[in-house]
């Protein structure tokens, strides 16, 4: 997985482009972690270029989402693929992981 | 039974790598299968990633010599099935319904979430092996 970041107006968007695995969700974890410390606690992570998701993958976007809440901010996604959001639809963390159709709507309207 | 039209096998240390190594197989798979629909192809493929990540995350080796993960994908006309082994482990404890954990949870959901996707999921233990069988049927429904 390939990840990058870009800070913006009023967030950070971090783009994750690849597979979302057990492979891949310490590194999410360590860098959005990152970014937090930096001082961009309003993250949206751009899933358009991730293309598959498994429960690791999940469980690193609830500790990402708790590390921005804990430093002040929030964490959205947008531009979730369809196995994506099917991986969120069956375990009802689409509840708790708003996703928007892009990155700019996440915090257009905060 | 129905001819079976296309089947990877794999077999390696149970590493992360595996699980990647595993995903490719199964993408390479889906090119001998091309009848196979998206929808069945997304759900078969996320319940072998499950299973494969879960031996990786929780199989203990049963001797001094490490767990090996094994992945045995036979496509038929009408079903979808996979052999996910942990060869050389100990055996698992097993929560045979697995209820989907509490929203703040990081980790728990994989069992749960492989029951949701595929039609039938068994457990057997023979050997100092773990194999769970996954099967999707019939494919399209």
């Amino acid at each position: 997985m390939d990840l990058s970041y870009e800070v913006k107006d009023s967030y950070a968007e971090i783009k994750a482009a690849g597979r979302l695995n057990m492979v891949s969700a310490p590194k999410l974890r360590e860098f959005v972690a990152d970014v937090v410390a930096a001082g961009s606690s309003r993250i949206v992570v751009n899933l358009e270029d991730t293309a598959f998701m498994d429960s690791s993958g999940l469980g690193a976007l609830i500790g990402c989402l708790k590390a921005a809440r804990q430093a002040g901010g929030d964490l959205r996604i947008a531009a979730v693929q369809p196995q994506v959001k099917m991986v969120l639809e069956l375990t009802s963390m689409d509840r708790v992981l708003t996703s928007y159709a892009t990155a700019a709507e996440a915090f257009g309207n905060d | 039974m129905t001819d079976v039209l296309a089947r990877r096998n794999f077999r390696s240390l149970a590493t992360p790598e595996a699980v990647d190594a595993v995903h490719g197989q199964l993408d390479d798979l889906w090119e001998d299968a091309p009848f196979v629909p998206d929808m069945d192809r997304m759900t078969f493929a996320t319940a072998v990633i499950e299973a494969a990540a879960n031996v990786v995350q929780h199989a203990e080796p049963e001797s001094a010599d490490p767990v090996e993960l094994g992945v045995d994908i036979c496509i038929r006309q009408s079903s979808l099935r996979a052999k996910v082994s942990a060869f050389g482990a100990a055996s698992p404890s097993i929560d045979g319904d697995p209820a989907m954990p509490g929203e703040d949870a990081e980790s728990g959901r994989g069992l749960a979430l492989i029951r949701a996707l595929v039609t039938t999921v068994t457990f057997t233990r023979q050997d100092a092996t773990n194999t769970w069988i996954l099967s999707r049927d019939p494919i399209g429904s």
